[in-house]
């Protein structure tokens, strides 16, 4: 039973990741440009959330505030700054975004402080539901229940709409998109603002779980890398899965071996590579 | 002029150059030190990224493992740092090429992305086997080495030992960069399809780049180790690895002597910024920003621009190592 709640805690984690690495490999479809600043985004989301709660915000409507506000200064960034970078090489657009991450960084060091600081589970969602002779966080569960639904809503945004259509048509070939007559600067600022949102959400929903800290950024970029990695780039259902895999892998290893939760899933990315050097879903 | 800036003999020159010139212009011995350090673990890095064409995010497991290999020998193994050094190279290169072999599996994104994990991985490796590594608090009091009967425990004594091996590891370095090994990796780095259909063994040249740095880069973090008495965790976190491959990027990576600038310059400006702003690292963030937009031949850029200027000549438009390389051996 104990593995059964901590199979739930993965589950929990592993969409959280999910929508993380989704984003990431969003981005990097349509736009051939890895985003460092990921992470960053992650974080600026989980702290505008527990800011606004902190001034007695609601936490349900911080959590779309926060994800819009993150998406929409997601989209600026991109409009103002990175998109004079795209046709500099791969070292040039990591190196920005790392710049990027790393301003984000201090401001959030500067505003908030180095210590970090901790979000209570919103009303409504702070009691426990007993399941059996167990009990188990109501937040958690309505995590685990949100990010299916968003999963859900993103897989027919991605393959049921006209924008994702556009979308999946600009990553295979930009350049017949334009000669169609799509601006397309227009959708890779959106696609930008998109993914980037995706991840503030995800921070904004971590943070009552894990509280908010200046470092969170770099553990959620090397975790969403590992999941790409694993679920193969571009990919939504390697996302999902490998995403889910690795929330799972590291919640059970709590239990068995806690000091060593994480080192596991980098060991089985390890393993995975040696044996599948593609991934598990990958194309290329 | 410009010239002159692409013969590896000057790049030399100016190493020794700034071996001589750090002691009369800084006060600190021991940051002195550190740019000898940084320098060579930059252009150990360089190897692979300006040399290569691989991004490595995971120069810190190298550096880290090196600065905990140091202490082990020195403290548990009781060996002499003459004998230590040796070690830690093999550590360092045994280590690179595990993980280069790893990484190199997956190209373009996917590797940087492979590197970045894999400096992870061995960061909660050395967090969680505590007995070996000291875990939060590192491995302490490791000790400098000696000469003779002579510990070197000033900051200037044990700078001239820092410098003398740094000489020597760049000059290495830049054996390595020139000969037909160096020249395979360039070609590999210019058109990876192109090298492996002559007959290359794309792959092998590429794992050993990996050893060939992971091997310096531990060096570096052994020195680094004995100049501050600590094999601290925070030399295997990912943090480490960024700023190496930031000093890299900042130098420029047209040469080996560009990444000892590109060090230089972040720790002299980390030490003068730190003291009037603890989070100056918002403007190297900035920076890093405009390099990418404007000045994507980093701080050697600069030079060459300058250099450019004072002869009046147009700049080189693409003066890579290749260039370099050929000058030297297509001279009379």
């Amino acid at each position: 039973m104990t593995y059964l709640l901590q199979i739930l805690n993965g589950i929990g984690l592993g969409m959280l990741y999910f929508l993380l690495a989704v984003g990431l490999s969003v981005i990097f479809g349509l736009l051939q440009f890895v985003n460092f600043a990921h992470g960053a985004f992650y974080m600026l989301g989980a702290y505008l959330a527990y800011e606004m709660v902190g001034r007695g915000v609601s936490f349900w409507l911080a959590l779309p505030l926060a994800c819009l506000c993150v998406g929409a200064l997601a989209a600026l960034t991109e409009a103002i700054l990175l998109r004079r970078i795209y046709a500099q090489a791969h070292t040039f657009h990591i190196l920005a975004t790392v710049g990027l991450a790393l301003a984000v960084q201090e401001i959030v060091i500067i505003v908030w402080g180095p210590i970090g600081g901790n979000l209570p589970a919103p009303d409504g969602l702070s009691g426990v539901v007993i399941l059996g002779d167990f009990i188990y966080p109501e937040y958690r569960l309505f995590v685990i229940g949100l990010t299916a639904v968003l999963a859900g809503a993103l897989w027919w945004l991605l393959e049921g709409t006209r924008l994702g259509a556009i979308v999946r048509a600009g990553s295979e070939s930009p350049e017949d998109m334009a000669l169609l007559g799509y601006d397309t600067r227009r959708i890779n600022t959106a696609v930008f603002g998109l993914g980037a949102g995706l991840a503030g959400l995800a921070g904004a929903l971590a943070a009552p779980i894990r509280g908010v800290d200046p470092f969170m950024s770099v553990e959620a970029l090397s975790v969403a890398f590992v999941v790409v990695v694993i679920g193969g780039m571009g990919s939504y259902a390697g996302a999902l899965a490998a995403g889910l895999a690795v929330g799972i892998a590291q919640s059970l290893m709590a239990t068995l071996w806690p000091e060593g939760a994480r080192l596991v899933i980098y060991l089985g990315m390890a393993g995975i590579i040696v044996m599948m050097p593609r991934g598990l879903f990958g194309r290329a | 002029m410009t010239r002159l800036l692409e013969r590896p003999l000057v790049h030399f020159a100016l190493a020794v150059v700034t071996v001589l010139v750090l002691p009369l212009v800084l006060r600190s011995g021991t940051l002195a030190s550190e740019i000898l350090i940084f320098g060579l673990a930059a252009a150990a890095c360089n190897l692979l990224l300006g040399y290569t064409g691989l991004l490595s995010f995971g120069q810190g497991i190298f550096f880290g493992l090196g600065s905990y290999a140091a202490g082990l020998l020195l403290l548990r193994a009781d060996l002499p740092a003459a004998a230590m050094l040796p070690l830690v190279a093999l550590v360092g290169a045994g280590t690179a090429t595990a993980v280069g072999w790893l990484s190199i599996r997956r190209q373009g994104v996917y590797f940087v992305m492979l590197t970045l994990a894999f400096s992870q991985l061995f960061y909660f490796l050395a967090y969680t086997s505590s007995d070996l590594t000291g875990g939060d608090n590192g491995l302490l009091n490791i000790p400098r080495p000696r000469i003779g009967e002579r510990v070197l425990g000033g900051p200037w004594a044990y700078y001239a030992y820092v410098a003398v091996l740094f000489l020597v590891l760049f000059a290495l370095l830049q054996r390595v960069a020139l000969s037909t090994f160096g020249r395979t990796l360039l070609a590999i780095r210019d058109n990876e399809a192109r090298a492996s259909a002559i007959g290359f063994p794309v792959r092998a040249f590429k794992v050993a780049a990996f050893a060939i740095s992971g091997a310096v880069t531990a060096l570096a973090g052994a020195l680094h180790a004995m100049l501050i008495g600590v094999a601290p965790l925070s030399n295997i976190e990912y943090h480490t690895s960024e700023t190496l491959l930031i000093m890299t990027i900042i130098g420029g990576t047209a040469n080996l002597f560009a990444s000892v600038l590109g060090a230089a310059f972040y720790l002299i400006a980390g030490d003068l910024l730190s003291a009037i702003w603890p989070r100056w690292l918002l403007l190297l963030g900035a920076l890093l920003v405009a390099i990418a937009l404007f000045m994507q031949r980093g701080l050697w850029g600069l030079i060459e621009r300058a250099a450019a200027a004072m002869t009046r000549s147009p700049a080189p438009e693409a003066a890579r190592p290749a260039d370099a390389a050929v000058t030297e051996e297509g001279r009379p």
